[in-house]
């Protein structure tokens, strides 16, 4: 697990880059993630899917899946990937400071 | 979505024969009881089926006794029922790269903490394992040689009768992990010298999920590591030694148990070499197609013999995961991603290090025209990063 300092903060991230700890997360780290990931800044389309994803995983406890991402976005898969080069799970749900997906990985 | 193209069969088969999911509907409805322990008549009918379904299934690993064929509820608890089973401290184990994590993990615990050696055997540059290689890994204290015959990312399906030869001459006793192979190609405990095999119900042989077995052969001192209720003698303080209760404790899944009656009654009737040859007929239009496209990769996929109905690629420029998730979102096809629980074939393989590979995996329903949508799919992604 490795640490990070956002903003004074001290954030434990694992190996994939994940926040360990979801409720610290801030517009802040979001912004600070998306530059370490080559994502760039962060425009108004982008925040439009990190709060959808954000509210989503805080009412279910979940990720959204990516269909629903693309619905709620009006944006095809190709065009989420324009926005998040690393995808949405690696890349959006990542920059939304939800923990890394369950996946045979 | 209605069109979706499922070619994530190694994982389980999906959809099942109609039979299978009318089947246990209606005898749920009407037999749902506990199987004959309490001796009215519909437990006693409905403990026929489970009887029924160990003698169906000791036939199609041609066993001798039916009540040493045990339910559980999947290979992998099969497995730990073996392995811990099987192994005490001192024990030596010789298994292979192509195990899942049902053998790894168990094998791994028994090392680390049980004073057990283990010897992992690679494959060759194709995908089998040389049973040569096996060979010269027996020790004095090998108790125990587990093989994977089928794998779940390359589909190859290993020599385990010559395994099998070579273990019995030793006289160390032979597992075999059959939980891509049961139902789909022809397995034979007695000419393969199996003296312990485990089997899931929801892949190959159509069952539901829940449900799965392990055939143990006579001579196997294999002690009981699960205690409890078997509906019989139960003054005794402890749990029979007598088969099948030595496998088994508690209430079994006779729902399970009668979908997978169902489901290896329907692939006996279609006949498994039919099956398996409509199977591996896609697969090779799919191999053939997708290693014509550029920037694709495969994994040991050389031709169709000895080789199961599973094809794991890689795209260049795109990782597994991103792979599959736009052939769900884009395509409607779902496959799994990632290293599928068996780690060491990908570190074997080396693609560990890029987070495993996209596998297809083809299954009695499907078509070529899903083959064909395939095909196009990873075209039309591999296009992208030329």
């Amino acid at each position: 697990m490795d640490t990070i300092v956002i903003n004074g903060l001290e954030l434990h991230i694992d190996g994939d880059g994940f926040l360990q700890d979801p409720q610290l997360w801030s517009d802040e780290v979001a912004a600070e993630f998306a530059r370490m990931d080559g994502t760039g800044e962060l425009t108004p389309k982008h925040w439009e899917i990190i709060n959808y994803i954000r509210d989503f995983w805080k009412e279910s406890d979940m990720a959204p899946t990516v269909r629903s991402l693309c619905k709620q976005s009006g944006l095809k898969l190709q065009e989420l990937y324009g926005l998040f080069p690393k995808g949405p799970a690696r890349g959006a749900c990542r920059i939304a400071g939800l923990p890394k997906p369950d996946g045979c990985v | 979505m209605d069109d979706l193209i499922y070619l994530d069969n190694s994982a389980t088969s999906f959809p099942k024969p109609q039979v299978v999911y009318d089947f246990m509907k209606e005898f749920y409805q009407t037999h749902g009881v506990s199987p004959g322990r309490s001796g009215f008549d519909r437990a006693l009918e409905a403990e026929n089926i489970v009887h029924g379904t160990r003698k169906l299934l000791t036939n199609l690993f041609n066993g001798t006794d039916p009540n040493r064929l045990s339910f559980s509820y999947n290979a992998t608890d099969s497995l730990n029922r073996i392995i811990m089973g099987m192994l005490s401290k001192g024990d030596h184990v010789i298994s292979t790269n192509l195990e899942h994590n049902s053998v790894l993990r168990p094998l791994n615990h028994l090392q680390r903490d049980g004073g057990v050696e283990v010897t992992y055997i690679p494959f060759d540059s194709r995908g089998y394992v040389d049973p040569g290689d096996i060979e010269k890994a027996f020790r004095k204290n090998t108790r125990l040689v587990i093989v994977n015959h089928s794998s779940n990312i390359i589909g190859t399906v290993q020599p385990i009768g010559e395994i099998g030869r070579r273990c019995r001459k030793a006289g160390i006793f032979f597992a075999v992990d059959a939980s891509q192979s049961a139902g789909a190609v022809p397995i034979d405990v007695q000419a393969m010298c199996i003296d312990l095999l485990a089997f899931t119900g929801h892949k190959c042989l159509m069952g539901p999920t829940g449900i799965g077995g392990a055939y143990v052969g006579e001579d196997v001192p294999i002690r009981c590591t699960i205690f409890g209720g078997t509906g019989v003698r139960s003054l005794n303080p402890f749990h029979l030694d007598e088969f099948p209760y030595r496998m088994e404790a508690g209430t079994l899944n006779t729902v399970g148990v009668a979908g997978l009656n169902a489901g290896v009654n329907w692939v006996l009737e279609q006949g498994m070499d039919k099956i398996h040859a409509h199977e591996i007929g896609l697969w090779d239009r799919l191999r053939r197609g997708v290693q014509a496209i550029d920037g694709v990769t495969t994994y040991c996929a050389d031709d169709t013999e000895n080789q199961n109905p599973v094809l794991s690629l890689n795209i260049h420029g795109f990782e597994a995961g991103d792979v599959g998730t736009m052939l769900d979102v884009d395509y409607g096809i779902a496959v799994r991603t990632g290293l599928q629980c068996a780690p060491q074939v990908h570190v074997q393989l080396g693609t560990d290090k890029i987070h495993g590979t996209v596998r297809f995996s083809v299954g009695p329903f499907n078509t070529e025209k899903d083959i064909d949508r395939a095909i196009a799919a990873v075209g039309e992604i591999a296009a992208i990063k030329r």
